[in-house]
């Protein structure tokens, strides 16, 4: 009898000790590929599925091994000394990588089994068990790869480690039905309510995204797992920041999933990552924005609030500097 | 994925304090400024021979050596005579001593009360005369400063980027449960008994004149009582004030009866403990560095119950503690006019708080929160050096403590150490020693960490912990060269370059290595041979201490002396180890994975090419380099590989440096990892190593990963520590599941955002990760908090960041005191970045 080859994942990067992404001290790992493509991305080396070149200018010695190396002469050095990756040559293979000394060419993506990336992270075991931690899947979009992102949520569950998957929720009923029973904590991304600002923002309608939000909700309140439910709200400047859509998706909330969830945080636009999508070679529409005011944190906070009465409602991320002191949420991890 | 830098300009101030407490240390901190003072004052016996200085105690402070000679003459200079007792002269060295410290203290240092200080004991930096004869005075500057003295011979070792060695002063915990319960008192009568069980030609030699020279000593502390009652007495006089008046009565109450007395009361124990710990400092003429206080939580604790029985408000307490705190600092007077740091910088008398019982029960208790709150309103302040015990089982209450203290400080104003790993290494060095009568399950629990953290058993076991400090690098160099130095030495200030010369074994070239396992086999050669220079290189100076150095008033302090008749310095103490500390060992591990992996694994270059790379410092070389720095594993990141050479470099220094004992003392020689400052230091001296490090730039700090290789966080760090201390044996440890290879332990900082404690959700996270690295880390810990904003604007503005605490390795330091190129390795060091 033969057996199919174990699935691999393609893994953008694993970050340890995360205190962001679900209770206590957790390993998180960030799955390559997303279902939706949010104009304001945080990761957006995370969004296509395929392995991704990028040269880190700051690690760069200038040696050219790259240019010789890569088999697709998609690399060249443009006369300030900046390697100049032409995108639709690169296949993404890696040889650029490999050759690099400084590792300033970086391949973004990279193939794991289930086993070695869970003999991986059970390595901080420890610190889960005296934090109430976990592992947490994140992405992109973790259930995209979704044998492999079963196929590790199955192996953490028999290695008695907890799991926590975070998701968009674009991904099929079907889908979310097979992962729930190996979820311990689900954070779910509630973005916006309205489905034509939702297409406009990430490209699909919020039509599946609510639809499995319930579903979720349901298994919560039938079904041993997940025991906790999460949902997160990104705050992000001229979209997401309206008091209609709070006032929207808090009633979508309570009037919806009962009293499934736990808490509701509102995440606050960030833009260190303007210079990922240089290094992608992509613009980005959100690079000009500024962090949100504390104030207005605050305000749609209590908007939130006011829709559900009865859900923990709290905001996190960095705000602009002027009006921070004082403030106690002053981290931020991309939303 | 990211986790925003959030600056946080706030300095910790401190308070609330008294209007007592604060204005004294307003007081200290005008330093220089300030009319009194506790710097050295030099006594000299009037000889023309006279010696003053005991230099041997800085051999391992490399910042001195150009001072030496100065300091030496300086004293002598300076020095005020002392009209001797008229058969000083026909006593042994340690009788005069001891009469000549006692006689300096007490009728020559005068004696001072500050304004409204609750504690007596000012002034007690001294440098007395060394004592000696003519013949004596010949003889040890003959073995200090002769052709082939431990000068040169410490100065070749340094030159050559082996490390340090010195036998120095400080670096115990004296027995100050027993002399606050007995009196000196009652130690007096023990050294009596003693000596008068001693069989006549005892008494007639070396073991006689040691016990007459202790009880001399152990007078010491009573007539200097005496002393400060009567200026007591004199100021309650003269005293407008009726509430200092009934203060300055009751100080010379209690010098009535401390230390010479048994204390009963708390403001008994608390003056006595001073005037104990303060006349160390001054029979070793040597400012408190690693005088350490032990567990004063639990031995003063009696003291503290009664007097709240007996009325005593628990702020009183605190004020009086206070008023200790503040005599701790002025050690630091010493070299004052040298600036209020500089050399002087970082001594360390520790107090330890908390840790585990003799049932494994927690030992925190209300004197415990009584300290951590006096800790956190005199911070930012240096001494004393608090480290607080934790454990698997350490309270809520005492975690949720610490961690508040760490969030409102700059970092963890305390170290933190972690008892299961700690007391694993002392049970394993009762093994490996053939102590195991003397550190036993039933009560290993009371050891306590010198200095910064380094483990000791309390009250009769001086360890040495800083007198041996190896640079291993050194050996990989010399596996690369067949045991010759990789670049010339040059003198800077002759200006005069040394051939170089087969100074380590003959092992093969770099071009007969074939194998991984040859390299590895030279470099296991060449590690036997400088832990061996090391040992004879500190035997030259242990045993000109032994011989010339005695300081009888701490051999009172120390059991076994008295039961031996020898002095502390000479063996005396029951448990009597010498440390070597290893420096540079995450760039010693992160030097062999280079090689393995540049020459042996990818034969990316050769090894001849590599001793060339590094001979040029890397220039031509780039690419190469970039891939050492960049492309070899590197310890600290829980790599199971890479971590298990680093466990392999671990065990076999370690095994190599329990072969050697002093000859003159018969000092075993036990390991540990510290690494001071030298691994900044000697970042300069060393040549440019196979990690990638260019020549000029730091060493690894004690048991941390190398600058910037921990990519992988503060959980995978703190693993990759615990597994090459030896992790943990299922089938038992050596305390429970634990191995610990450093019985003295090995200084680990790890340098936290401060967004780790922005929320009470975070600080629990932290307690838990507090919690993890007990099951999983080392033996010790210290905790930065830093943003590197806030320390680039107090490189610009100093004057603002006066009091501003960072650690740097196993000591606090003033940032703004420390040198530029530290300041930013520390600042380089506050995020964990990639390269």
């Amino acid at each position: 009898m033969t057996r199919h080859p174990a699935p691999q994942g393609t893994i953008l990067e694993i970050q340890r000790m995360s205190t962001e992404d679900g209770p206590g001290i957790r390993s998180t790992v960030f799955f390559k590929g997303c279902s939706l493509s949010c104009g304001w991305c945080h990761n957006p080396e995370s969004i296509r599925p395929e392995p991704q070149i990028q040269w880190l200018k700051t690690a760069c010695i200038g040696c050219r091994l790259c240019l010789d190396a890569c088999p697709q002469k998609a690399l060249t050095r443009a006369a300030n000394g900046d390697i100049v990756i032409d995108r639709k040559l690169c296949l993404g293979c890696g040889t650029c990588a490999e050759v690099c000394p400084s590792a300033a060419m970086e391949l973004l993506g990279k193939k794991w089994t289930v086993s070695a990336l869970a003999d991986e992270l059970v390595k901080d075991r420890a610190f889960f068990e005296t934090s109430g931690g976990g592992v947490t899947l994140s992405g992109g979009e973790a259930a995209l790869q979704h044998d492999f992102c079963l196929a590790l949520l199955r192996e953490l569950r028999a290695r008695d480690i907890a799991t926590a998957l975070d998701t968009c929720g674009q991904l099929s009923a079907k889908a979310l039905t097979d992962l729930l029973p190996y979820v311990d904590v689900l954070l779910y991304d509630l973005k916006e309510i309205d489905p034509q600002k939702h297409r406009a923002f990430t490209g699909r309608d919020n039509e599946k995204i609510l639809a499995n939000a319930v579903l979720a909700a349901r298994f919560k309140k039938e079904r041993p797992y997940p025991k906790t439910l999460w949902l997160r709200t990104p705050i992000i400047p001229e979209a997401t920041d309206t008091a209609d859509n709070l006032r929207g998706l808090g009633d979508f909330i309570r009037e919806r999933l009962g009293n499934a969830a736990d808490r509701w945080e509102l995440c606050a636009f960030n833009n260190l990552c303007r210079d990922k999508y240089l290094r992608l070679g992509l613009d980005w529409p959100y690079a000009g924005k500024s962090l949100p005011e504390k104030s207005q944190m605050e305000e749609l906070a209590a908007v939130a609030q006011s829709r559900v009465p009865s859900l923990a409602v709290s905001w996190s991320g960095s705000v602009r500097l002027a009006d921070r002191a004082g403030g106690k949420n002053k981290t931020a991890r991309g939303c | 994925m990211n986790m925003v830098l959030t600056p946080e300009h706030t300095m910790k101030q401190p308070g609330p304090l008294s209007d007592r407490i604060r204005w004294l240390r307003d007081y200290y901190f005008r330093g220089t400024e300030r009319a009194w003072n506790n710097e050295f004052t030099a006594w000299t016996t009037g000889t023309p021979w006279d010696v003053i200085y005991n230099e041997l105690t800085f051999y391992i402070v490399p910042e001195t050596y150009p001072l030496l000679a100065t300091l030496g003459a300086s004293y002598l200079q300076a020095a005020r005579p002392v009209a001797l007792a008229p058969d000083f002269w026909n006593w042994s060295l340690s009788e005069r001593r001891a009469w000549f410290v006692r006689e300096t203290i007490v009728n020559y240092v005068p004696q001072e009360i500050l304004p409204g200080d609750l504690i007596a004991g000012a002034r007690f930096n001294i440098q007395t005369s060394l004592c000696f004869t003519e013949a004596e005075s010949q003889q040890w500057t003959r073995q200090v400063k002769g052709k082939n003295g431990a000068r040169s011979k410490m100065k070749w070792f340094h030159d050559h980027g082996y490390g340090n060695a010195g036998a120095t002063s400080g670096h115990l915990i004296p027995g100050h449960e027993r002399a606050l319960a007995l009196g000196w008192k009652g130690i007096y009568a023990d050294l009596m008994s003693v000596y008068n069980a001693l069989k006549p030609q005892e008494r007639a030699g070396a073991k006689g004149a040691q016990l007459r020279a202790m009880m001399t000593a152990a007078t010491m502390a009573r007539d200097l009582a005496g002393k400060y009652r009567l200026l007591c007495e004199k100021l309650a006089a003269a005293e407008p004030s009726a509430a200092r008046r009934a203060e300055l009565q009751t100080m010379a109450a209690n010098l009535s009866r401390v230390p010479w007395e048994p204390a009963a009361t708390f403001w008994e124990a608390v003056q006595a403990l001073w005037f104990n710990h303060m006349l160390v400092m001054t029979d070793e003429n040597y400012p408190g560095a690693g005088v350490s206080l032990g567990r004063i939580d639990q031995y003063l604790y009696p003291y503290y119950e009664k007097s709240l029985r007996d009325g005593m408000p628990r702020e009183w307490a605190k004020e009086i503690l206070k008023c200790f705190w503040i005599h701790a600092n002025t050690a630091y007077d010493a070299m004052i006019r040298n600036g209020n740091q500089g050399i002087t910088a970082g001594f360390g008398q520790l107090v330890t708080l908390s840790g585990l019982g003799a049932g494994g029960e927690d030992m925190t208790n209300a004197l415990t929160y009584v300290l951590l709150e006096v800790i956190d309103e005199m911070s930012p302040i240096l001494e004393p050096k608090p480290n607080v015990r934790l454990h698997r089982q350490s309270p809520d209450a005492l975690l949720d403590k610490i961690v508040a203290m760490i969030a409102s400080s700059q970092g963890a104003p305390f170290l933190l150490n972690f008892d299961e790993r700690s007391m694993a290494g002392m049970m394993r060095e009762a093994r490996l020693a053939g102590l195991s009568h003397l550190i036993t399950e039933g009560n290993v629990h009371e050891y306590a960490p010198v200095g910064c953290l380094e483990n000791t058993m309390v009250g009769n076991d001086r360890s040495g912990t800083v007198d041996n400090n190896i640079n291993l690098l050194k050996a990989v160099e010399l596996a690369l060269t067949g045991g010759r130095d990789l670049l010339p030495f040059t003198d800077p200030m002759t200006g005069k370059t040394e051939p170089i010369r087969q100074d380590g074994p003959r092992t093969p070239d770099a071009a007969s290595l074939k194998t991984w396992e040859d390299f590895w086999q030279a470099y296991a050669v060449q590690t036997r041979c400088i832990i061996e220079k090391c040992a004879n290189l500190y035997e030259t100076s242990e045993a000109i201490r032994a011989r010339f150095f005695p300081t009888p008033y701490l051999s009172c302090l120390v059991k076994g002396c008295a039961e031996k008749g020898l002095d502390v310095t000479q063996g005396g103490a029951e448990i009597s180890f010498t440390t070597l500390e290893a420096v540079t060992f995450a760039t010693t591990v992160d030097s062999l994975l280079a090689v393995r992996y540049l020459v042996f694994d990818r034969r990316i270059c050769t090894l001849p090419e590599l001793v060339a790379a590094l001979q040029a410092n890397w220039r031509g070389y780039e690419v190469l380099q970039a891939q050492a720095k960049n492309r070899a594993p590197k310890y600290g990141r829980d790599d199971d590989a890479a971590d298990a050479l680093a466990r392999q470099v671990m065990e076999l220094w370690c095994g190599e440096t329990w072969r050697h004992k002093t000859r003159s003392t018969n000092r075993q020689f036990r390991p540990g990892m510290l690494s001071w400052n030298y691994w900044a230091g000697d970042g300069y001296i060393l040549a440019a190593s196979a990690d990638g490090r260019m020549r000029g730039q730091f060493l690894s700090n004690a048991i941390c990963p190398s600058n910037g290789a921990d990519i992988h966080g503060p959980t995978a760090n703190t693993n990759s520590v615990g597994k090459v201390l030896g992790g943990k044996a299922p089938d038992g440890g050596d305390w429970l599941d634990y191995i610990n290879f450093l019985p003295n332990g090995a200084s680990h900082t790890i340098t936290f955002n401060p967004s780790i404690l922005a929320d009470p959700a975070h600080r629990d996270k932290f307690k838990a990760f507090l919690r993890g690295y007990a099951q999983n880390g080392g033996t010790a810990l210290q905790i930065n908090l830093l943003d590197p904003d806030m320390l680039r604007d107090a490189q610009a503005h100093p004057q603002d960041y006066r009091h501003l605490l960072v650690r740097i390795t196993g000591y606090n330091a003033y940032f703004t005191t420390v040198g530029r190129e530290l300041q930013n390795e520390v600042i380089e060091r506050v995020s964990h970045r990639k390269f």
